[in-house]
């Protein structure tokens, strides 16, 4: 069974259609890659899987892990295996990141029917988790991505994703805005991340990042269609050739 | 002037000028005339009601008297006399709070207990002094009158906490005078937890000696109709004034708070953090007004007050109010009115945080800014799961 079936996806903002029939299926085990012009829809995508109720799918089907996601309202699809990294993490005053992420994992382990993880038990996760991401332990009492720099904002969407274990990760330009160094450690999360059963939607503006994650399948999307798939090699492709040959007389 | 005497005048005031009106500028949002409209007992009456002591240091008043049985009164160090307020008149008792206020004025005709807290110079209690005021006479008047003065260098921490029984009107119309000599601290919070249905008043006055530290944290949850006035004067250089609230409203409920800080020297600061949290039909106001007189330079007077409102029917008024005649100072406020951040929500939804747990997080988040700042840990522990409780109640 596919881990991820979009079908004839539509969806609209604000009145407007972004999205204009997208067909992608996702099998356990692997990476995809979405590379596409800035508005080409990407970012809508990725809110319309993550259930953000501000974007309207207005025809299609997405069916995830087996399930109908219009079925699903935000957090239970988060709850069911689907995780989003955002493009822009959002702060949130007031509430420690170890709260946070304690009242996530434990949301998770209620839906699947697990005990919940005591304090000691939580310390012992996140101190194993922690070390690959690279994550500074005042970064884990400060509150939710409040005042943290950008490459900071990164690693903790990746950190979340490795403590919540998500069956499917959608990285919605994870990459912009790192350096080298943060590239790096990034990737090395993700990549440790990746398993048989679990599957990857890696969006991103620059080829760069799939050298570090080396994705099974890129899609070109333009104008909220995928107007071409391919191998590893399509990325590079892009990179020396860029979008223009697909995004048509009105531009990008 | 003694007892009898300050009586006396203060009846007469309260005779000649009554309670306020909405037509008077200090009250222009908060109606008073339930208050004034019901006759209220004076019957004593033991209080069967439940509460928890914050520290060995507790005195506990039942429907307005001072219950030896159930107060520990024997066990204060050397330097530190705490008692009734009618075996230990301080002849300072009266000459700070204000004597213009209907309700002081009714408070001192007609104060029969309430609390007398001296601490001699140099003595620093750690331990905090818990009074509790327990109310559940329906139609009884109450009028506490506490006085707290500390010596020299002297340090006391005490939190006066007013609870009453569900569902009955009654009123609390309480007095606390509070003189901080130099280099003294004295932290003072206020819980008020009264009944829904319940008015309740308070004046809090403080005066601030040579580089004294006051502090209020005025935490309110309960009371149908009410009002705190916060009081501070910066009489000696260096002094420090801390005055932080969190009100939690709901139902019909109607919350006043009225901050006065008087910068009568130079070199002091105040800083002012209020915060709200509004359901249902509930109404707030905020007045702070900071005086800054023309000898306060290098005045350093901040306020702020945030207020969250969960529902469209809830409303706020906030009247930020500076007054400065000194040329050097710096004074800021600011005041906001919001509601919860929808993008917030979204990305705790995002993790599979169901949208009532994210709403109650980021509600606790917002009040939360205000229980940090507190010092004593048992208190904080205490106030924090009084928050949650509210949280847990509104969100039901
Ligand atoms: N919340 C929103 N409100 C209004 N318009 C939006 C919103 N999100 C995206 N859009 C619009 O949808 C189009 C696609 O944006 P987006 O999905 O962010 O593209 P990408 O991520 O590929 O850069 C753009 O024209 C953008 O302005
Ligand atoms: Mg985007």
């Amino acid at each position: 069974m596919a881990l991820l079936e979009i079908k004839n996806l539509h969806a609209s903002v604000a009145g407007n259609e972004i999205l204009k029939g997208i067909n992608l299926t996702i099998n356990p085990g692997e990476v995809h890659a979405i590379m596409g012009p800035n508005g080409s829809g990407k970012s809508t995508l990725s809110n319309v899987l993550a259930g953000n109720e501000v974007y309207e799918k207005t025809q299609g089907e997405i069916l995830f892990d087996g399930k109908n996601l219009d079925d699903l309202v935000a957090h239970e699809r988060a709850r069911a295996g689907l995780f989003l990294a955002f493009q822009y993490p959002v702060e949130i005053p007031g509430i420690s990141n170890m709260y946070f992420l304690k009242a996530a994992v434990n949301a998770g382990r209620e839906y699947r029917g697990e005990e919940q993880l005591d304090a000691m038990d939580f310390i012992d996760l996140i101190e194993e988790r922690k070390k690959v991401m690279n994550i500074r332990d005042d970064l884990l009492e400060r509150a939710v991505n409040s005042g943290f720099s950008g490459g900071e904002k990164k690693r903790n969407e990746i950190f979340q994703m490795a403590m919540l274990e998500p069956k499917l990760g959608i990285l919605d330009e994870t990459d912009s805005g790192l350096d080298i160094d943060a590239l790096r450690i990034v990737s090395d999360g993700v990549n440790a991340l990746r398993d048989p059963e679990r599957g990857f939607l890696v969006i991103t503006h620059y080829q760069r990042l799939l050298d570090y994650i080396v994705p099974d399948v890129v899609h070109v999307m333009v104008h909220g269609q995928i107007v071409k798939s391919g191998g590893k090699e399509l990325a590079l492709e892009l990179e020396n050739e860029g979008y223009a040959s697909w995004v048509g007389e009105e531009g990008i | 002037m003694d007892l009898m005497q300050l009586r006396k005048n203060a009846a007469d005031h309260f005779k000649a000028n009554g309670f306020p009106t909405t037509k008077d500028e200090l009250w222009r949002f908060t109606d008073v005339s339930p208050v004034a409209n019901t006759d209220f007992s004076s019957e004593w009456n033991a209080s069967d009601l439940a509460f928890q002591p914050l520290s060995s240091y507790c005195l506990v008043f039942e429907n307005g008297k001072l219950s030896p049985e159930k107060s520990k009164l024997n066990a204060f160090p050397e330097g530190v006399k705490v008692g009734s307020i009618m075996d230990h008149v301080d002849p300072r008792l009266g000459t700070l709070a204000d004597a213009q206020s209907a309700f002081v004025a009714a408070n001192t005709a007609g104060f029969s207990d309430g609390t007398f807290i001296e601490i001699a110079e140099g003595v620093e209690l750690e331990t905090p002094i818990h009074l509790v005021f327990l109310a559940d006479v329906a139609g009884a008047a109450f009028h506490p009158r506490n006085f707290i003065s500390i010596g020299i260098g002297a340090k006391v921490t005490v939190v006066e906490e007013y609870i009453g029984a569900a569902d009955i009107t009654y009123w609390t119309n309480a007095v606390t005078e509070v003189f901080v000599a130099d280099r003294g601290t004295v932290d003072h919070y206020k819980v008020q937890r009264e009944s829904a249905t319940a008015f309740h008043f308070q004046t809090v006055e403080a005066q601030l000696g040579e580089n004294a530290v006051f502090s209020n944290h005025a935490i309110t949850i309960g009371g149908g109709l009410g009002r705190n006035d916060i009081r501070g004067k910066l009489i000696g250089e260096g002094g420090e004034a801390i005055c932080n609230g969190l009100y939690l409203l709901n139902g019909k409920q109607q919350f006043d708070t009225h901050l006065f800080m008087d910068h009568a020297v130079a070199n002091c600061n105040s800083h002012e953090l209020y915060k709200g949290i509004l359901d249902e039909k509930a109404r707030a106001v905020f007045c702070g007004r900071i005086l800054v007189q023309q000898d306060a330079q290098q005045t350093d007077a901040v306020q702020s007050n945030k207020n969250l409102l969960l529902s469209r029917g809830a409303k706020v008024h906030t009247l930020p109010q500076l007054e400065i005649y000194a040329d050097d100072v710096k004074c800021t406020h600011g005041a906001t009115i919001g509601e919860l951040d929808e993008t917030a929500l979204y990305y705790l939804q995002t993790r599979g945080i169901d949208p009532v747990r994210g709403k109650a997080m980021l509600t606790y988040a917002f009040a939360n800014e205000v229980l940090d700042e507190i010092k004593s840990a048992s208190v904080k522990t205490y106030l924090e799961n009084l928050v949650h409780e509210w949280l847990e109640k509104v969100s039901e």
